[in-house]
């Protein structure tokens, strides 16, 4: 069995496509999206309905959660007061172009997906807008997997597509107190577990415009990093013609994300 | 024949005019002066000269009268002629006083009006760009503090990298978030930003009352997506003093320490 996994769509419809075609062209057996189906790009409720018409299991994301809720996320959702002007000029417009019935679709969707030994999440298990870095401390990755009750631990977020594999998770641990007699050793071995960024469909962050998603063999327990070409230049056209800021474009245009990027492996959303 | 009193010195941008004239401000032993007409108010090789020689007078726009004064006492003056002003534009006071005429050219370029012009040519470092395409624009930031994250995006990915038009030569001073003033200096020849901290003291009490600003040259500059980015990249009133309130506290518990 063949799964896809793909995320971070924000908006842009002319990838999104181009990533169903190719999943179409893989023959995956069944897709999973880890949110973030809007904002930034300039076709929110294109992406929107496309998703929901092909009853894709989606989990949601925290832009989505921020159309839902409105902005309540702690600092770690911008690196920089520049991020910042620009995320919210993109929450803001995005906010009045979505209809009622997409809001209310974004608010039914799940923190998680489960499917077998394999969960989906948009940030981490705990909060949508942590970032499973792949320089997280290999302690805390594993964490967040075992907090997940998975083998494997899909998640977006960060853009940039990664596979790691945590095969080496031993602990050792000395237990003493007044109630136990002399020290008691113990330890434990995590069996073999794997984190699996699917990078972003809608606003890539690896250098090139291309969007990224996964394949994943269940059977074979292979993961494939897919990168789709597809026309950017049409929703740079589109990011224009509705008015949203001309760097977004630029930027889309160069693979280097519309304004945010995550630095801080070890922070923990307080949100 | 008497000894020049006026050095002038031009050149395209980014050949190297203003580091030949600081190599010699620093070896000059005689009073001297530092003036770059057509800077506005947005002096920022002025205010670097300063900063480095606090003994030298800087002038500019609207000084005039005080090169006169300085001139006529004696005082030797560097007078850079940026590629935008006419090469004729202080001809009345070279032909007033004992002058020199330096062009600090690159050595690709050959047969130009600067060529004609200087008594001297000075072999300067590689430039891009055709003078004639070349447009101009500079921004005083005084009184504004800079988010140091929004700066890295705004200077390194974007500006630098072509988001607001073909930049071939930028310069800016800055004061950042924990007080102090940087000067960042880009030339597309070369591709590559220099920075240095100013020998300025930390500002940590309220909005800084010093220059500060950006100059940059380039192609099909979209000055407004300019001006706001760097607006944008500008804290608020609350968080420049809260960040000036936590540089505080740290630095004394730093001088407890030690």
């Amino acid at each position: 069995m063949k799964i896809a996994a793909m995320s971070c769509i924000h908006g842009n419809y002319e990838a999104l496509n181009a990533v169903l075609s190719d999943i179409d062209e893989q023959k995956a057996d069944k897709i999973f999206c880890l949110g973030d189906l809007v904002g930034y790009g300039p076709h929110p409720h294109a992406v929107v309905e496309m998703i929901r018409s092909l009853d894709i299991p989606t989990c949601v994301g925290c832009w989505d959660e921020d159309i839902v809720e409105g902005l309540n996320s702690c600092e770690c959702s911008y690196p920089s007061v520049l991020a910042e002007k620009r995320g919210k000029l993109a929450h803001e417009w995005t906010n009045s172009q979505i209809f009622p019935e997409t809001r209310e679709y974004l608010a039914t969707l799940p923190h998680s997906l489960r499917e077998d030994n394999m969960c989906f999440v948009h940030g981490s298990p705990h909060s949508n807008h942590e970032y499973l870095l792949p320089t997280m401390d290999a302690f805390s990755a594993l964490e967040r997997v075992f907090s997940a009750g998975a083998d494997v631990l899909f998640c977006g977020h960060t853009h940039v597509p990664y596979v790691r594999t945590l095969d080496a998770g031993n602990m050792q641990f000395r237990v003493s107190g007044p109630s136990i007699e002399g020290d008691k050793d113990l330890s434990f071995t995590a069996p073999l577990k794997r984190i699996v960024n699917v990078g972003s469909v809608g606003e890539p962050r690896h250098g090139r415009p291309n969007a990224t998603y996964v394949i994943y063999d269940v059977d074979a327990q292979q993961v494939m990093l897919r990168e789709v070409q597809y026309d950017y230049q049409a929703t740079c056209a589109a990011i224009l013609e509705k008015g949203l800021p001309p760097i977004f474009a630029w930027r889309l245009a160069r693979g280097l994300e519309y304004a945010e990027r995550a630095d801080d492996p070890t922070h923990v959303c307080e949100r | 024949m008497s000894q020049p009193i006026i050095t002038a010195v031009a050149g395209p941008p980014g050949s190297g005019k203003t580091t030949w004239i600081r190599q010699q401000l620093a070896a000059e032993t005689c009073p001297a002066l530092y003036f770059s007409p057509g800077t506005g108010n947005v002096p920022i090789d002025q205010t670097c000269i300063a900063a480095e020689f606090g003994q030298i007078p800087t002038l500019t726009d609207g000084e005039e009268s005080q090169l006169l004064k300085h001139l006529q006492n004696g005082v030797s003056a560097y007078i850079e002629l940026g590629f935008y002003l006419q090469l004729t534009t202080v001809e009345n006071l070279l032909q007033s006083f004992p002058s020199r005429r330096i062009a600090v050219l690159p050595p690709e370029i050959k047969d130009t009006e600067w060529h004609q012009w200087g008594d001297l040519i000075v072999e300067g470092i590689a430039v891009s760009g055709e003078r004639e395409k070349l447009s101009i624009w500079r921004s005083p930031t005084s009184g504004q503090v800079l988010d140091p994250a929004s700066l890295d995006l705004f200077w390194y990915e974007e500006m630098t990298q072509g988001a607001y038009g073909k930049i071939h030569r930028a310069k800016a001073i800055f004061d950042i978030a924990d007080g102090r003033s940087f000067y960042f200096d880009f030339a597309a020849a070369f591709q590559e930003t220099a920075h240095e901290e100013m020998p300025l003291p930390r500002w940590l009490e309220g909005r800084p009352q010093r220059f500060s600003g950006i100059e940059i040259i380039g192609e099909n500059l979209d000055e407004t997506a300019l001006g706001q980015t760097l607006e944008d990249c500008c804290l608020s009133e609350t968080i420049m003093l809260n960040y000036q309130q936590q540089v505080k506290q740290s630095l004394l518990s730093v001088e407890e320490t030690e």
